[in-house]
């Protein structure tokens, strides 16, 4: 009752501060609030919680990548450091956004990706940080191959390496040459043992993915990666697909998550969310416009993506539901997306205690009436959150109750 | 040194404003309310309505195929939004317009931070994915195409166009 409490001040301040912010606002032909490097200048930012309780934000503002943190979960932070020297062409693509993972030693490990060219092919740059995020070192691209890369999903495994997953189109002048059609980008990997100084050779996992949408990445286990994408099925058809890794350098067999049939040769830039629990539920939710079903929707597997629960679907279809985003956190699942109701976007929460199998009513747990970031959640190993940046009211860290 | 950075800098703003100042063609900016009042100015002619990218690998192809048709087919008016999130470029638009020989259709390009209000202007269901294209009809009619376009279907399409309004 207290969270909820809790929960509904939150909400409420939220508000206040958006009708404040809304009265100073003036149309902005713009994603962010100013042009800046600091972090209400952001579009887009990425959280990651250390395990002394520390929040680590890494964000994209005024072509820059910077990271700060904070101790006292979001309310103040420290002194923004810049990842580069100079202004970098980064990746603005909707499901564009920076990497972040904090080890247990304290070594942070960053990825996101620019455009290299006038044509707008991408390049995942890496860095990392040994003196607890005072300084970076100098950007190196994730792989050697000079073909687009976009999309990079970080992971931290069990034995404290790096994964890194990414959409790459090196397999796409080689097939065009043997005179084969091409379709899509192929899923590619590497692992670092270092914390990010230095990536293995990268491999492909999958090939023929769709080469616009977020990668969803989770483990399984100890060095037992699992990747959820938007795959290229036979006719065109990008459904979803869960990959299960034997071990962080051998991929496994690709599997269904849901059969939507959605035929369409275009960019979604909307791409799907994995998160895993501590009793190995697959939680996937993601968007489709397919034949067989249209919107949000969420399905979970009990053996290790091989089968997939019947989807959900998520949201108000009248409202545009977008942007889903799941997490299995220490109190059950937390399942968060926007919604827009033609004025203002919320981001809509709802929880399982049940690993997925029934969940609560949605509740709208904050409000924007500008452009916002993707919500996302974040856990503490106590707590969930949902991090959303907002260009009206700035960036929110707001505890979601269990709902208990 | 200095100089030498000066220099380079407006070596690439020159490069960059280039495009521009070589073509005539207008983008328009497309802000709320943007969507209706182009509906108007096209009400009672067979209009296609192509949204568009820089980055989308797909529109790359379908563009010069689009301005082919565009030069085939004057009895349709041909409306190209450019409906990437901002930062939109307006010289990377201009100029993939100009190269698909689509300079001098009727060119937008969003201009709204807020890009889920001008989706939800024109279709409420749509989130976003490009290319999409839009035909609508004399009457009013809207068929919508995901993806990318197929010309056949398109000259289909206004051949029907031209039996209804015999």
């Amino acid at each position: 009752m207290l969270r909820m409490s809790l929960l509904a001040t939150l909400a409420f301040s939220l508000c206040q501060t958006t009708a404040q912010a809304q009265m100073s606002h003036h149309q902005h032909a713009s994603e962010a609030a100013c042009e800046e490097v600091e972090l209400r200048c952001a579009s887009k930012v990425t959280p990651a919680f250390a395990s002394d309780g520390t929040l680590w934000l890494a964000w994209m503002a005024g072509g820059r990548i910077s990271v700060a943190s904070s101790k006292d979960q979001g309310r103040s932070f420290s002194a923004p450091v810049q990842v580069s020297r100079e202004k970098l062409n980064l990746d603005w693509g909707p499901d564009a956004r920076p990497q972040i993972v904090v080890e247990k030693t304290g070594g942070i490990a960053l990825a996101f990706s620019i455009f290299r060219d006038k044509a707008f092919n991408g390049q995942v740059l890496a860095t990392r940080s040994i003196d607890g995020g005072r300084s970076f070192a100098e950007l190196q691209p994730i792989t050697s191959s000079n073909e687009s890369q976009r999309f990079a999903a970080l992971g931290l495994d069990a034995d404290g390496s790096v994964f890194a997953a990414w959409i790459d189109k090196r397999n796409r002048v080689p097939a065009q040459q043997e005179g084969k059609k091409y379709e899509g980008a192929g899923l590619f990997f590497a692992s670092s043992k270092d914390g990010g100084a230095a990536y293995t050779e990268a491999r492909l996992a999958s090939d023929n993915t769709c080469e616009c949408c977020r990668l969803g990445l989770a483990f399984a286990g100890p060095g037992r990666p699992v990747i959820v994408f938007r795959n290229i099925f036979e006719g065109g058809v990008r459904d979803h697909a869960v990959m299960t890794f034997a071990d962080p350098a051998t991929p496994g067999e690709v599997h269904r998550v849901s059969n939507d049939d959605w035929q369409i040769s275009a960019c979604p830039h909307h791409g799907p969310s994995l998160s895993i629990s501590p009793a190995g539920t697959y939680h996937v939710s993601w968007y489709t416009n397919g034949k067989a079903r249209k919107g949000l929707f969420y399905a979970r597997s009990q053996d290790e993506g091989r089968t997939f629960s019947d989807p959900i679907p998520l949201g108000r279809s009248d409202r545009n539901p977008t942007r889903p985003y799941v997490l299995a956190g220490p109190r059950g699942a937390t399942m968060v997306w926007k919604e827009f109701d033609g004025e203002k976007t919320s981001v809509n929460a709802m929880i399982s205690h049940d690993e997925g199998k029934s969940w609560s009513k949605p509740v709208t747990i904050a409000s924007t009436t500008d452009t916002s970031d993707h919500p996302l959640l974040v856990s503490d190993g106590q707590a969930t959150y949902l991090s959303w940046m907002t260009k009206a009211d700035g960036y929110r860290l707001l505890p979601i109750g269990d709902g208990s | 040194m200095k100089r030498c950075l000066l220099a380079a800098i407006f070596l690439i703003a020159s490069l960059v404003a280039a495009p521009g100042a070589e073509t005539p063609s207008e983008l328009k900016p497309f802000v709320r309310g943007s969507w209706q009042e182009m509906l108007r100015s096209h009400a009672g002619r067979p209009t296609l309505v192509h949204f568009w990218g820089v980055t989308c690998g797909p529109c790359k192809v379908e563009l010069p195929l689009l301005g082919q048709f565009m030069k085939n087919h004057s009895e349709i008016d041909v409306v190209m939004i450019s409906a990437d999130l901002v930062p939109n470029l307006p010289g990377a638009a201009r100029a993939m317009l100009e190269k698909a020989g689509l300079g001098s259709a009727e060119n937008w390009i969003f201009s709204d931070g807020f890009v889920e209000r001008l989706r939800f202007e024109i279709d409420p269901a749509w989130q976003g994915e490009i290319p999409r294209t839009l035909l609508i009809a004399r009457d009013g009619t809207v068929t919508t195409i995901e993806g990318s376009a197929e010309i056949p279907d398109l000259e289909k399409w206004l051949d029907r166009q031209k039996v209804a309004s015999k």
